[in-house]
């Protein structure tokens, strides 16, 4: 099927689609949005470019500047925030074919890589090589290294070695006028969380970490105020790789998909530490100890590990779920997560962390829900309650995407935000780099109020009401 | 196209949920060995192919030949359902896409309409004659009139690449084990109407089949081909309850005998075979039925065999290229999956590839062919044999 601009084919050659049976595979991604929403917005390209080559990726960008349309660049479409999605179709630039590994540099423990590359595969590649990635996403099997940088975050690793972009060194991005920058140091954070809108990511320099076995305990935590304890000690004292908590709600969600199996967590957490193998388990069980938990079997440990790359597996409970997710000083866990709870009393929660360098951890905050019900407009607007009563306490929204745009300043901090806003006015002032993303999207027929505030705003109105009408918990 | 979304709903009745439940986290399409062959775009993956069926159950989508062409586009590797983080039985789902659209006349694939017309006449899809059936037999197999044991030829075995199952019986009649073959009325096991959706000509072939294990009073049937005893194991029951006929017999892969063979010291491997191997684990044969450590245990037994694991084995095995009738409808794609399995095979510096299944067999050997390879290929039991000798 031709793609509607000829010289776009001419371009790509077979790299470019506008078969409308292809294109609508693009018009979402993760996130479950309904469809009254999604009708604002022109979600589904008009063409798909599946760049094979960096050389790809300037190509069409150098057509979409000549052309005048907006480019959303994409890479597996695994976050839900909206970030890859298209709110005013134009070309989907799809870069999930781009899976170089470009070079290891084993002396400075390096890696270059294209961005399409899988966390999961990046990280089997270096282990061949003695190195392995510093931190990956519990999305990994299928999310992007280019992806995770521009949408950004912590996960597996991060109580060591920082957020994604602590571990990204150096980068190249293609602009509209064709030109593929080099962008090192400070300059990284314009590019960082910001989805591609000041230019599309076509290599990535990574630090990297050496190849070594992990050794994981699990732990039971009795109470909120254990855990920002237990990460303090696992930063400063035991040197520990990774710190994840499941709350016992969590649990018993899994337990039910296992049929009664799992951790024997009835209240409290569950603890997930890793450090480097042999770790020095007397040390740990000091330390935990010292907050009041205890140690689990070796045998729950090794099975949480294996699991690791799975949270989502209780959306069969659902058939949805509606995840909130935020990121917290970790001190101020306790107080938050006990806000959440009173606020979500009538359902069933889950929650799941990950602690990140610097005291601050990222947390997940599960509820059970069914998007085909009628009623689900409404309803999912409690997702945004933790998100809210995080925001009071120090937090700040995860990720900008499309969704959170409304919160982007607090996640990008004022002077970072204000330096995006410059440079984008300087390298897309026609706003066709993945246009309405992170600075925050205009609605057709609605100039004065952008999708991801009308989001926001139904959302706190809703949120009483959908709290009551809340799937009740299966006991 | 609401005729469509309906024959969708009911065709999928116990997996309508399932669909519901797709995280979209795209894992699946990372694995898929088929989804590059699509250019590279979002829809030919499983993520894809469960949206979009979702859709045309809502009447949102229409099911159009592109799409039903996409959905044949499956090796039924079972990788996807392998990875899913919502445990969906995707292999299930295609199976059961397909049957809906082969009941809408969207399907199925034209090789596939051929493989029917040539079982129809001679009983298996490579349309040899019924009676070369038994080819296959060596001079000094002789089956028993009545056993308890079956052994169940399989078509590509018995027409195409016959030593798995030559040197399965050959063991078998060494131990003293009687076995029954029922040559010609054997008729094929359905596996290749199953996974294309051509339930009403699997449904004839298995309920033959089922037939014939009552009227031989058999109680196990063992069989040297992969999908066959996938077949023989899961579909079986499930066509015999509907077709309203019994099933008591145990299903049993020829790896499964020598396995106990083993453990019971009723056989031992004395003789050294100094080869450096592989083993590819068949997908209908390690992802369907688990079947993982009986392969090894077997290579472990031999002396002086060195057996050195692909970057991808287990659960993690890759796909051969050849299941799910993509052989026969896709056979460029098929190929140069079984191409790449190879080179991953000849990546561990191992002399034999070896496996368990004569359809990943006659896959790997047009592989090495065309690769101009000199990797050796065999059967686990071949290797067996030897180190009997």
């Amino acid at each position: 099927m031709r793609a509607p601009w000829p010289i776009l084919e001419a371009a790509l050659g077979k790299a470019v689609t506008g078969d409308p049976q292809l294109l609508r595979a693009y018009d979402h991604d993760l996130g479950e949005m309904p469809r009254a929403l999604l009708s604002r917005l022109r979600t589904r390209p008009d063409a798909v470019v599946v760049a094979r080559s960096p050389a790809d990726v300037v190509s069409t960008l150098q057509v979409a500047a000549r052309l005048g349309v907006p480019v959303t660049p994409r890479g597996q479409g695994s976050s839900g925030y909206g970030g890859s999605m298209p709110t005013r179709a134009g070309i989907l630039l799809d870069l999930s074919a781009l899976t170089k590994v470009l070079a290891v540099d084993e002396a400075a423990a390096t890696v270059d890589v294209e961005p399409g590359v899988v966390w999961n595969e990046l990280s089997r590649t270096l282990r061949k090589r003695g190195l392995d990635v510093r931190t990956l996403p519990t999305s990994a099997p299928s999310s992007t290294v280019g992806g995770w940088f521009a949408s950004g975050g912590v996960g597996i690793g991060s109580l060591r070695y920082g957020s994604i972009r602590d571990a990204v060194l150096e980068i190249d991005v293609a602009g509209l006028d064709g030109r593929v920058a080099t962008v090192v140091g400070q300059d990284l954070d314009l590019h960082h969380q910001t989805a591609g809108i000041l230019g599309v990511i076509t290599r990535l320099r990574l630090a990297c970490r050496p190849a070594e076995e992990p050794r994981s305990f699990a732990v039971r935590l009795p109470e909120a105020e254990a855990v920002p304890a237990l990460q303090a000690a696992a930063e400063r004292d035991l040197g520990a790789y990774s710190l994840s908590i499941q709350s016992a709600g969590y649990l018993a969600m899994r337990a039910r998909l296992d049929r009664g199996a799992g951790p024997p967590i009835a209240a409290g957490f569950l603890g997930l530490l890793t450090v480097s193998s042999p770790g020095d388990p007397a040390a740990v069980e000091r330390a935990v100890a010292a907050c009041g938990g205890a140690l689990l079997d070796d045998s729950v440990a090794a099975h949480e590990w294996e699991d690791r790359f799975y949270p989502m597996r209780v959306k069969r409970l659902g058939p949805s779920l509606l995840v909130s997710e935020f990121l917290l000083p970790t001190e101020r866990f306790p107080e938050t997560w006990r806000a959440i709870s009173r606020a979500l009393r009538r359902e069933e929660l889950g929650l799941e962390a990950f602690a990140a360098r610097g005291g601050r951890m990222a947390v997940l905050v599960y509820a059970l829900e069914d998007a085909g019900h009628w009623l689900y407009p409404v309803r999912m607007a409690r997702a945004l309650a933790p998100v809210r009563i995080a925001l009071r306490r120090g937090g700040s929204v995860y990720t900008p995407g499309l969704w959170f745009a409304w919160g982007a300043r607090s996640v990008l901090g004022e002077a970072r935000y204000e330096a995006v806003v410059a440079e984008k006015r300087r390298v897309d002032p026609a706003g066709l780099l993945n246009p309405d993303k992170v600075l925050g999207p205009r609605l057709r027929g609605l100039p004065l109020v952008d999708a991801s505030r009308l989001l926001a705003l139904s959302a706190a109105f809703a949120s009483p009401l959908s709290r009551w009408l809340a799937p009740r918990p299966v006991r | 196209m609401a005729d469509a979304a309906a024959l969708i709903d009911a065709t999928l009745p116990d997996l309508s949920y399932a669909l519901d439940t797709c995280a979209r986290c795209g894992f699946c399409k990372v694995v898929c060995p088929t989804h590059p062959f699509g250019g590279g775009f979002e829809a030919y993956s499983p993520r894809a192919k469960v949206h979009y069926l979702k859709e045309l159950r809502e009447g949102r989508e229409e099911l159009t030949p592109e799409w039903v062409d996409r959905i044949y586009q499956c090796t039924s590797c079972e990788r996807c359902a392998e990875v899913c983080q919502t445990d969906i039985p995707l292999v299930h789902v295609w199976e059961a896409a397909r049957s809906a659209a082969v009941k809408l006349g969207l399907g199925p694939m034209p090789a596939h309409k051929k493989l029917r017309v040539l079982t129809e006449q001679f009983h298996n899809p490579y349309g040899e004659p019924i009676e070369a059936r038994e080819r296959w037999m060596q001079p000094h197999h002789r089956p028993s009139a009545r056993a308890e044991l079956l052994v169940f030829a399989g078509c590509t075995a018995a027409y195409r690449m016959p030593p798995m199952l030559q040197t399965g019986v050959t063991i078998l009649q060494r131990q003293d084990i009687p076995y029954a073959y029922a040559g010609g009325r054997e008729v094929c096991c359905a596996s290749p109407f199953l996974r294309t959706g051509q339930v009403e000509m699997a449904t004839a072939l298995v309920t033959s089949n089922i037939d014939l294990f009552h009227e031989l009073g058999v109680k196990r049937i063992v069989t040297a081909c992969g999908g066959c005893s996938k077949t023989l194991r899961f579909d079986y029951p499930e066509l015999a309850r509907t077709t309203g006929r019994s099933w008591d017999f145990e299903v049993l892969h020829f790896s499964q005998v020598y396995g106990q063979l083993l453990r019971e010291g009723a056989i031992r491997p004395g003789r050294r075979v100094d080869k450096v191997v592989t083993y590819h684990d068949p997908c209908h044969l390690g992802r369907s039925q688990g079947i993982y450590d009986e392969p090894r245990s077997i290579l472990r037994s031999i002396p002086g065999l060195r057996l050195l694991e692909m970057e991808h084995h287990r659960e993690e095995s890759r796909c051969c290229g050849a299941g799910g009738g993509v052989k026969a409808n896709y056979p460029e794609m098929a190929a140069a999956i079984a191409r790449d399995r190879v080179q991953e095979a000849v990546a561990t510096g191992a002399e034999v590839l070896v496996t368990m299944c004569p359809f990943c067999q006659a896959s790997f050997a047009q592989a090495l062919k065309e690769l101009g390879s000199s990797m050796r290929l065999a059967g686990v039991e071949e290797l067996l044999l030897e180190s009997l000798e």
